[in-house]
């Protein structure tokens, strides 16, 4: 798969708000920033799958400019085991349960992680 | 091995970035009597942004070639942000015994100024210049409201609290116990006592860290003559070196609260109760704790510990950061590598006035950089073997 061809599949499932991963066929290695080959095995046998968006906080930083709060800024383990970063629409702490969406801002994309109550 | 060195330092330089680098490449000259004919080896570390707040990606060595007007034989940008400085020594000395080269100039430094002044951090500079990434993967990364490297590094500090029940008073610790150091250094900017609650009710830039955990951005060069000439200052030689670079975007990471400095200490692979004065990467309180972990100081997770149970002033059992660190001279450029080489070289020449460590004869260095932490460099200095 050509590197054009994740980023058009992936555009497309951030597109609809949700989470884009690959997955590799031969080493069973997991994730979300996208390569062409497996960063773990070099393996070009790769799949892109739609992850169910929950997962868990990993770590979290509330981001202040002069006193006010400009975002929440963390990580997200997900449940197929990917990692990513994102903001969260609130406040968490380390371990609670999140689900992931996405959006566009300008040409680029902001995960969110909203807590699950 | 090194026969001249000099800096400056101010909160905000006037002039031009080229203009301060060439002073203090002057500065460092006349300590070595050398003239800048002789030198025929050149190293810079480079960011873009803090050279007047412009980007220079087009042949950088050149453009500081052309205006100290040296012709080197070899001229290399050392692109390890923080931990620079050290890895340009390094392979200086490494040229030097190689007959490589006879005098190599290394220079760290430029303006923060430019870049703080306009809201930004040196790690955001894709806001402020178009055309610029900082990734491979920005079209996924970069749409976040963040405010790196001080975020990344304020998750860290929220997951070695959450795992390791380290405390904010103990990283705010490091913070007081390195103002002690800086408190009679003549070069540090900071020298009013503080106390661990004055760290705690400083503004939370990202929480959990405070603005008096944080480095002040500032203006200033550093510049180091790597030469085998023998000089007015100390013969010394590297007693150790590794370094260790782990790329990941921290995510990606098996555990955020590694550094690579677990690695780069592992290379270097020396005895640490021979040595007598630490000099680590401070660019946060939460830096610093990383590191007395990593290099094996004390076991992992326990670096709040450590300060509590240890003496880690000039006069102390443990000497770490003896002139305050760059948490108190200031971080040019956004890099504090410059800072802790010249206190180690003070150091080792018995030139640090106020905070001299007595009897020095081996200093152990490691830099981090990266807003990512993906470089760490261990140096251990002392006299030839
Ligand atoms: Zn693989």
């Amino acid at each position: 798969m050509k590197l054009s061809e994740i980023y058009s599949k992936y555009e497309e499932v951030l597109s609809k708000g949700n989470i884009p991963y690959i997955r590799c066929e031969d080493c069973g290695y997991v994730f979300f920033y996208p390569r062409h080959l497996c960063p773990k095995c070099n393996s070009s046998k790769l799949e892109i799958l739609v992850s169910t968006g929950r997962g868990k906080v990993y770590a979290s930083t509330k981001v202040f400019r002069k006193n006010e709060v400009i975002g929440i800024y963390g990580i997200v383990e997900l449940t197929e085991g990917f990692r990513v970063y994102c903001n969260f629409k609130s406040d968490v702490e380390i371990g609670d349960e999140v689900m992931m969406s996405s959006i566009k801002v300008g040409d680029k994309y902001k995960l969110l992680a909203e807590k699950v109550k | 091995m090194i026969s001249g060195f000099a800096s400056a330092i101010y909160k905000k330089y006037e002039g031009s970035a080229f203009e301060l680098m060439a002073d203090v490449v002057s500065s460092a000259l006349d300590m070595a009597k050398m003239k800048k004919e002789e030198i025929d080896g050149l190293f810079i570390t480079y960011l873009p942004g803090v050279f007047d707040g412009l980007a220079y990606p087009h042949f950088f060595t050149n453009q500081v070639s052309q205006y100290l007007g040296i012709r080197p034989k070899f001229a290399e940008v050392s692109d390890y942000g923080g931990a620079s400085a050290l890895a340009m020594l390094y392979r200086a000395y490494k040229a030097i015994r190689a007959n490589e080269a006879e005098n190599v100039l290394c220079i760290i430094g430029g303006k923060g100024s430019e870049i703080r002044l306009r809201g930004v951090t040196v790690d955001s500079m894709d806001k402020l210049h178009s055309g610029i990434s900082l990734t491979p993967f920005d079209k996924f990364f970069r749409g976040l409201d963040e405010m790196n490297p001080i975020s990344d590094y304020a998750l860290v500090a929220n997951r070695h609290k959450k795992v390791f029940k380290s405390t904010d008073e103990q990283r705010a610790l490091i913070a007081v116990k390195q103002r002690f150091n800086a408190m009679n250094n003549e070069r540090a900017l900071y020298r009013d006592p503080l106390t661990v609650e004055e760290v705690l009710k400083s503004p939370i830039i990202s929480e959990p860290l405070h603005l008096l955990e944080a480095v002040y951005p500032v203006d200033g060069f550093h510049a180091f003559i790597v030469s085998k000439r023998q000089s007015q200052l100390r013969d010394l030689d590297v007693l150790a070196y590794g370094e260790a670079h782990w790329p990941e975007i921290p995510a990606e990471l098996n555990d955020i609260v590694y550094t690579p400095a677990i690695e780069s200490s592992k290379r270097a692979n020396f005895n640490l109760s021979k040595v007598d004065a630490f000099q680590l990467y401070d660019s946060f309180t939460i830096t610093v704790m990383l590191q007395v972990e990593d290099i094996g100081l004390i076991e992992k997770g326990k670096g709040g510990l450590f300060f509590e149970e240890n003496d880690t002033s000039y006069k102390g059992n443990l000497p770490i950061n003896t002139g305050g660190g760059s948490l108190n001279v200031g971080q040019p450029a956004y890099m504090s590598g410059g800072v802790i080489l010249e206190e180690a070289l003070l150091q080792l020449n018995y030139m640090a006035k106020g905070h001299q460590v007595n009897d020095v004869n081996v200093v152990f260095l490691n830099g981090i950089g990266g807003w990512n932490r993906s470089h760490s460099v261990t140096l251990v200095l002392g006299e030839k073997k």
